[in-house]
């Protein structure tokens, strides 16, 4: 064969297959209107979880009203919509510290109006205002709440004749007792550093030191952080982080080359007795032992009992732009998901529990430990989600664990939050 | 077309300067062939550059208002421990690694152009690394490094590599230049392959017949042959180490503590996280430094990469 | 000069030599086909098994599901069809532009413009992703561009720099003798480009193919970001539906990650005939 021949035919039939390409995806681009004269509105959600559940919904809210289709956008970036000024028209999304930009530069409408907002429980509510808040605006709904605590395997404990601690010496006793049993009181992850800063850092500092109160005092001193100033990190949370330091003694051995994977693998096994993990973590565990008996108790920190409170963090919020083009019909969508029977059995079904004010309980068994927290409202969002994603907490906290320091750590947040403050970067 | 016609023996060799078809004007339709792409790069590339050159003088989220602020973030940065430290670990990480890689890629190069069996098999087989997904790669190497080679060290006794080296601060980043090398090899391998084909066979099969080594062949006519491809690979190289991002985040998340934080990571970071115009001018350093560097490693070769 | 013959190497008894060198290549690839192997194998198993941390055990009931399960979830027909068409583009672009350029360049090296033509699109080697990204979205937006053709433009651009740099080093080693001679004979530039010098650019044409092709392919951040409309987003971004920071199904997206590998190879290998087929250009040059 001609060496001049193939290239050329290769050549050829390239810009010809390419060129057939181009038009397919010049024709895919066209704008695409399902409903012929109806509204198609787009929803954002991206928790990966819970993708499928959502498609549902959101056929049988089009079935309820037709003329309305819906796009399930699961981007997994937000930014980039509202860099085009192109948002989806409903968005579900975590409120946190990320949401709190959006809120704060008001892009996000006001839904105070919707009838549904005035079903949404006021104290649960006041917990979006700690991230970032837009004046006279209720720029988020909360949709469903998640609650963490320490997950612990009931037959150990009952294999041990231990009691669900309520006070700091309890437990400490409790960790002593599992350790000369030759078990594994807490297994840890470190590997995977977001596990470090939500668990043992959170459930340190909540209940002790109130998160959102702290930061917000911490913002007001702006660049004026450090241990001469009202408040500081290296200051109020001295006595959590001897809580932390205490906990991680406790630690499986291995616990600095142990990833999450592990420690779900880990517990399911029975390989340990309790576990700092959330709801999310459930699932993970029941796919190597379904059968596993879970139970859930808040971290006692201090020798009240009545100081305990467990973490919880708004898993899901709505919210509509305000460069949404159908407003009206985005408001239907959420008025549809947040009707009582929709949201109720959201949360239900996820392990989570639902916003309104005469929610049902969660029933799942291995959640009951937490119930009667949330429905007091003895809870805080954790101290963790209050620090800017750049400063990496947890990398800290990998360090802090290994050498057993953990006051330089805290100093260094100080010097980091100085820094950002200092840029106004603090959100 | 009629066949080509047949040359002179002569090899071209690097150094001779190339000859111009004409005398000293250019043909115009060679400025149709460049200014498209000249163009179209601007207006893709280099203004968007310039733009985000802009951004990192405010504090511009992406959206919403924003002010000027002039040089402040800069200011910020340089007394940034955290940024001077990640600056240093990407430049060592980046030199190691691009002398492993250069010289595992090389030697493999030269020896599949050799004749022998399963080239073909062996050339696609080697390139895979390239097409790695990096979750793949991420979840193999994690569990490689965590649990079979602690158990080979074990069964061997070499005790520094009992633990994973994943939580071990000062040995982590080992385990990043591994990962770095054997995903980047093959591209490399690639370059080097399609260079040595223009190295003509009567060059080996003459020394060869004149009683050199394979050692002295690779010395004398390999190497000085593909010098310029080495350049641009080292070149390429360590601009690609600089910004290893991808591999730090599946091993250690720049970890254990803030061990293997590379700058990419900081950037990337910021990104995501709110910090977007301080990261910016982050960014904007980044690239000052990344063309110093290259442009340094040119220049100190005497621009036999660029020109050859 | 005519055909090569059977290399002068193999009578002189360097056989040995390539033997040797074969079981040492055949060691290397071992360090290649462990990962693959545990990717493969972990794509056969059921959720429980790949959950149970071990990496190296065989599948255990043999589970094809997960393929399906993939297909189905990544809607994969219509994320395949849309990277196969920006990865075509983005090649298409990259091999028509930079070896244009590179040929002007590489031609007219001693006229300052060209020279600094080349420095210009060297820039952009050092160019960090986050610098131009958020300028790109909205410059992708404004023009209409926030699409799959958008996404395969830009990973033309991305490449510009690099195939330059290849072609033109290429095109230095390849004697000026073949162009002047066509001339003589009467030929356009534009004719001697596209008769002499492109089939001559084979083996660079295919690196310069592959490359960027696996840099359209294998792109996460930059169609996530630039694609507007969820149902028109590439395979890598699809595929990312799998991981979540609270857990993997492993199996499944391992699955996922095959079926997208297995065109790469494809086109490795397609690319790979005319890399060979360089070679005995090549030796005809000569």
């Amino acid at each position: 064969m001609s060496s001049h021949v193939r290239p050329g035919l290769s050549r050829r039939s390239f810009l010809a297959g390419s060129a057939a390409l181009l038009a397919l995806g010049a024709a895919g681009c066209a704008p695409s209107s399902r409903a012929a004269e109806g509204v198609t509105l787009r929803f954002y959600e991206q928790k990966q979880e819970v993708v499928a559940y959502f498609d549902e919904l959101l056929r049988r809210f089009e079935r309820e009203r037709p003329g309305i289709a819906v796009v399930h956008d699961s981007t997994v970036a937000i930014a980039p919509q509202f860099v085009r000024d192109e948002p989806a028209d409903v968005g579900c999304f975590n409120d946190n510290l990320e949401l709190a930009r959006y809120v704060e530069r008001g892009v996000l409408g006001d839904l105070s109006d919707l009838p549904s907002a005035r079903t949404v429980r006021t104290d649960i509510g006041e917990l979006t205002d700690q991230y970032a808040t837009y004046p006279g605006r209720t720029s988020v709904l909360p949709y469903s709440l998640a609650a963490a605590g320490v997950i612990y395997n009931k037959r150990i404990f009952a294999d041990h004749d231990l009691p669900v601690p309520e006070t700091w010496s309890r437990f400490v006793d409790v960790c002593e007792e599992l350790r000369s049993a030759g078990i594994t009181p807490v297994y840890a992850t470190d590997r995977d550093p977001w596990t470090l800063w939500q668990g043992l850092f959170d459930y340190s500092v909540g209940s002790l030191v109130a998160p959102g109160e702290f930061f917000r005092r911490l913002k007001e001193q702006g660049t004026d952080v450090g241990p001469d100033s009202p408040v500081s990190f290296e200051k109020d949370f001295a006595v959590p982080m001897e809580r932390a330091r205490t906990i991680s003694t406790y630690f499986n051995e291995d616990h600095a080359v142990r990833a999450y994977a592990d420690g779900n693998l880990a517990f399911g096994r029975g390989e340990a007795a309790m576990y700092l993990q959330g709801p999310w973590a459930l699932s993970q565990i029941a796919l190597v032992d379904p059968d596993l008996e879970i139970g859930t108790f808040p971290l006692p920190v201090s020798e009240d009992p009545d100081d305990r409170q467990v973490r919880v963090n708004i898993d899901l919020g709505l919210w509509i732009p305000t460069a949404s083009t159908h407003r009206e019909e985005a408001r239907e969508l959420v008025e549809f998901l947040m009707r009582p029977d929709v949201i109720n059995a959201y949360n239900a079904d996820n392990l989570a529990y639902s916003t309104l004010q005469d929610a049902p309980p969660q029933q799942d068994e291995r959640l009951a430990g937490l119930q009667e927290y949330v429905d007091r409202a003895a809870f805080y969002q954790g101290a963790g989600t209050f620090v800017p994603t750049s400063i990496p907490l947890g990398n800290y906290l990998q360090e802090a664990i290994r050498s057993g320091d953990f006051e330089s750590m805290l100093r260094t947040l100080d010097a980091d939050w100085r820094r950002l403050a200092g840029r106004e970067a603090t959100v | 077309m009629t066949a080509l016609p047949t040359l002179p023996a002569a090899p071209a060799t690097q150094d001779a300067p190339v000859r111009r078809a004409h005398g000293g004007r250019v043909e115009p339709v060679f400025y149709l062939f460049l200014v498209p792409t000249l163009v179209v790069f601007t207006a893709f590339v280099v203004v968007p550059a310039l733009i985000g050159i802009f951004y990192s003088l405010t504090d511009y989220v992406g959206f919403g208002e924003w002010s000027f602020l002039g040089l402040r973030n800069y200011t910020a940065l340089f007394s940034d421990p955290r940024i001077l430290e990640s600056y240093g670990f990407t430049l060592g990480f980046a030199l190691v690694t691009v002398v492993v890689a250069q010289v595992i890629a090389l030697a493999l190069a030269v020896a599949l152009t050799r004749r022998i069996r399963f080239a073909t098999t062996l050339r696609t087989v080697f390139v895979i690394p390239m097409v790695v997904a990096g979750i793949v790669v991420a979840y193999v190497f994690n569990f490689l490094f965590s649990n079979s080679l602690p158990a080979l060290a074990t069964a061997v006794g070499f005790g520094p590599l009992e633990e994973s080296i994943l939580g071990n601060p000062d040995l982590a980043w080992l385990s990043i230049v591994v990962v770095s090398a054997w995903q980047t090899i093959p591209g490399a391998l690639l370059v080097y392959t399609a260079g040595l084909t223009s190295i003509p066979n009567e060059l080996y099969e003459a020394s060869a017949l004149d009683g050199a080594s394979p050692w002295r062949q690779f010395r004398s006519i390999t190497l000085p042959l593909v010098a310029g491809f080495v350049l641009i690979n080292t070149i390429l190289g360590v601009k690609g180490y600089l910004g290893v991002y991808d591999v730090i985040v599946g091993l250690t998340g720049g970890g254990p503590g803030t061990a293997t934080s590379s700058v990419a990571m900081t950037i990337f970071g910021g990104f995501t996280g709110g910090d977007y115009a301080y990261q910016m001018a982050n960014a904007t350093v980044f690239l000052v430094v990344t063309a110093f560097i290259s442009v340094a490693q040119i220049v100190a070769t005497r621009g036999r990469a660029v020109r050859l | 000069m005519t055909t090569v013959e059977t290399p002068l190497r193999r009578r002189k008894g360097l056989h040995r030599t390539n033997r040797l060198l074969t079981v040492l290549l055949a060691l290397a690839t071992l360090t290649v086909l462990v990962p693959l192997y545990v990717t493969v194998s972990m794509a056969f198993k059921t959720s429980e098994q790949s959950a149970d941390g071990n990496a190296f055990s065989l599948p255990a009931p043999l589970n094809p599901a997960s393929f399906a399960e993939a297909w189905q979830l990544t809607r994969f027909p219509v994320a395949f069809g849309v990277s196969v068409g920006a990865a075509a583009l983005a090649v298409l672009l990259t091999l028509l532009l930079s070896s244009l350029a590179a040929y002007a360049i590489a031609r007219n090296w001693s006229h300052r413009f060209f020279r600094w033509s080349m420095i210009y699109l060297l820039v952009a080697l050092f160019l960090p992703f986050p610098v131009v990204a958020l300028p790109q979205i909205q410059l992708t937006a404004l023009t209409g561009l926030d699409n799959p053709v958008g996404v395969g433009i830009l990973h033309a651009m991305f490449q510009l720099s690099f195939s330059v740099l290849l072609y033109t080093a290429y095109l230095r080693s390849i004697p000026i003798e073949l162009e002047e001679s066509a001339r003589i004979d009467g030929a356009s530039t534009p004719q001697i480009f596209w008769r002499i010098v492109l089939p001559l650019l084979g083996p660079m044409n295919a690196t310069v193919g592959i490359f960027a092709f696996l840099a359209s392919w294998n792109d996460f951040m930059m169609p996530s970001l630039i694609t507007s409309d969820p149902a028109l987003q590439t395979l890598p971004v699809v595929q990312n539906i799998f991981q979540s920071q609270f857990g993997t199904d492993y199996n499944v997206a391992f699955a996922s990650y095959l079926m997208a590998m297995a065109p790469t190879i494809v086109v490795y290998l397609l690319a790979q005939r005319w890399v060979i087929s360089g070679v005995t250009q090549g030796a005809v040059k000569h």
